[in-house]
């Protein structure tokens, strides 16, 4: 897991830098904006866990600018700084949405139980969204599928390593299918018959990470009422696969590499050395070179992951796949829904050949899903499909983001009849953010 | 101004007993492999004081060593006997340029709560710990979560006397690193 991005508001230069030095040596990625119109600047591009904003700043006060954030996304975790004499403000903050208040200057102690605090929530957060994607995708890209030059070459090339037991680095973008190009590895190999186990490593929260990988002994923490394997021990005599490897910490990265080089590691709180023969698949969508010269990844790790790499191709760089892989989905999820369909019209499937798929499969499979969710003929046609219409591809000029948000969700609302589980699916957001957004836009079901 | 030197620098700012700073060289020396010697660097801090919080501003300290520090010098420790703060906080019992070269470290607090029994190797040895760890913030260390672990941020007196006076392994891997990239210690 990343790193907590942490945004600093406060028009005083002397308070950015203090406290964004202490959390930068705690650890976190640190952002500092001068005033609330610069961190609105900022968080139109970027994406942070937590914002620190003063509640006294020349221009935007605190209090505008926690109203503004809470518009944007309910779910940000504000806490707010104030000097002594203003608790009133920092009472009324509390009100619209603030998370916390801290009086400055804080206690060392406060700040750090706070921050604690919030990364400890948003773990867990994130650990029940990752449980749900978890389960979504044992149902999804159930094989691999594809005709095109660029398909055959990545076919004989796993037809080539599978039968090794090299360590193999897959790269490709986000939705190209890289696990199950390691499936398809690991099912050609000659430990077919033993376990292929995966790990998302972006997936799981960093302090969730170790046990998971390496087991834990019942006492080992708080929560560990008994004896657990990891994922390591559980794919002894099969494959590992680390989907994401980009994405884990230097601490793990270090575990890891130790792992990788002796093949024996120890359950958390275990002292007990445990030997498990597997084989190695990493993925990742990193540029991982770039990575390490950033210095967030360690060049050793990559040397003992990248043995024998490849890359899965982009779906705009195998179209001719598309009507093939357009058919598997419809005839799936036609058959999921209990809608029978005829096919996808000459007219669907020339603006989806026209498309450049930037989500690659995974994009193109949740078009389908889509359009079978709301198309009413029986055949898909461009109108079922939302990304071909005009004014997905074409936004109104002068519309603000927020606006667009309003739409964008009125419209999946309308198209599956304002089913609230299958909406916030379409949207990928969890269905308390979804409802809030319904009560932010005041957004009703026509009658 | 960089260091491209080799030697650590102790430098004590003010009246500090060099007993206490010759513990503390002699620590660092064991922990970072490098070459050290003992000088000072600053003897007035009134820059950096506060009237109303009766406290050092210990950034302006740091940014001041740097400037002072020669070329040879690769890292600088500075040990105070004033309390210091930064602004955000109520106290520091130390700061560090991360990555950079300085850092400095504060007696004023780090004999609290010292039982008479415990004497001054119990004192001695807090110092040693927040030594280290200011030190190692500037070899790019962050702070750990093993609460063993010199690196790990202590919220109170207590959790000094808790930790050990060694880096972890993880710590110790990624100080290796640093050393490496600077050219062996």
């Amino acid at each position: 897991m990343s790193n907590t991005r942490i945004l600093i508001v406060d028009d005083e230069l002397i308070m950015r830098e203090s406290l964004g030095g202490w959390l930068a040596r705690d650890g976190h990625d640190v952002e500092k904006a001068a005033s609330g119109e610069e961190a609105l600047q900022k968080l139109e591009t970027n994406r942070f866990d937590i914002l620190l904003v003063d509640i006294k700043m020349e221009g935007m006060s605190g209090l505008e600018l926690l109203k503004r954030v809470k518009e944007n996304d309910p779910d940000v975790d504000v806490v707010m700084i104030t000097a002594y004499g203003s608790i009133s403000s920092s009472i009324e903050a509390m009100k619209n949405g603030a998370c916390d208040y801290l009086l400055k200057p804080f206690d060392p102690n406060e700040l750090g139980v706070l921050i604690e605090k919030i990364v400890e929530r948003q773990a867990q957060a994130k650990e029940n969204l990752y449980l749900k994607e978890e389960h979504r995708e044992r149902t999804r890209f159930e094989s691999m599928i594809g005709q095109s030059a660029a398909m055959q070459t990545v076919f004989d090339f796993i037809q080539d390593v599978a039968p090794t037991d090299a360590t193999i680095l897959i790269t490709g973008e986000t939705g190209t299918g890289k696990g199950l190009a390691a499936k398809a590895i690991h099912s050609n190999s000659p430990r077919k018959e033993g376990p292929f186990v995966g790990i998302n490593c972006g997936a799981i929260p960093e302090h969730l990470m170790e046990s998971e990988l390496f087991g834990h002994q019942k006492g080992a923490f708080t929560d560990a009422k008994e004896n657990k394997k990891g994922r390591l021990e559980l794919a002894h005599g099969g494959t590992l696969f680390l989907d994401e490897i980009g994405e884990i910490t230097m601490r793990m990265q270090i575990d890891l590499l130790r792992v990788l080089e002796d093949r024996v590691f120890y359950r958390v709180g275990g002292t007990q050395p445990i030997e498990a023969d597997f084989r190695v698949i990493t993925a990742t969508n990193r540029n991982l070179e770039a990575a390490i010269r950033e210095g967030i990844f360690r060049e050793d790790l990559y040397y003992r992951v990248n043995v024998i790499s490849f890359t899965m191709p982009a779906l705009r760089e195998r179209k001719e796949d598309i009507p093939l892989l357009a058919d598997h989905f419809l005839r799936r999820f036609s058959q999921e829904t209990n809608k029978p369909f005829d096919g996808i019209s000459r007219d669907a499937m020339d603006e989806m050949m026209m498309y450049e798929w930037p989500g690659n499969i995974r994009e193109l499979e949740n078009a389908i899903e889509r359009a079978v969710v709301v198309g009413k003929g029986k055949k898909i046609e461009p109108g079922d499909l939302p990304i071909f219409r005009p004014e997905y591809r074409e936004p109104p000029p002068k519309m603000s983001l927020k606006e667009m948000e309003q739409t964008h969700i009125r419209q999946v609302l309308e198209e599956t009849d304002w089913n609230i589980a299958r909406s916030a699916r379409l949207l990928e957001i969890d269905r308390t953010t979804l409802y809030s957004k319904i009560k932010k836009y005041d957004l009703q079901k026509d009658r | 101004m960089a260091g491209s030197g080799r030697i650590i620098l102790i430098s004590p700012v003010g009246d500090v007993d060099p007993a206490v700073c010759e513990s503390v060289r002699a620590e660092i020396g064991r922990v970072f492999g490098y070459p050290t010697t003992m000088r000072p660097l600053l003897d007035d801090v009134s820059f950096a004081f506060d009237a109303n919080r009766n406290q050092h501003h210990s950034t302006p300290i740091l940014e001041k060593l740097d400037a002072l520090a020669p070329a040879d010098v690769l890292k600088i420790l500075a040990v105070t006997r004033v309390d210091l703060f930064i602004p955000i906080l109520t106290h520091v019992y130390g700061e560090a340029q991360l990555g950079g070269r300085a850092s400095i470290v504060s007696l004023y607090r780090l004999g609290e709560d010292l039982s008479p029994a415990a004497g001054e190797t119990a004192f001695l040895k807090r110092v040693k710990k927040e030594a280290v760890h200011e030190l190692g913030h500037t070899f790019k260390l962050l702070h750990c979560k093993e609460k063993t672990c010199i690196m790990h941020y202590c919220r109170k007196i207590s959790d000094v006397d808790r930790k050990s006076g060694e880096l972890c392994r993880y710590c110790k891997i990624l100080m290796g690193d640093e050393v490496k990239r600077l050219g062996g210690g």
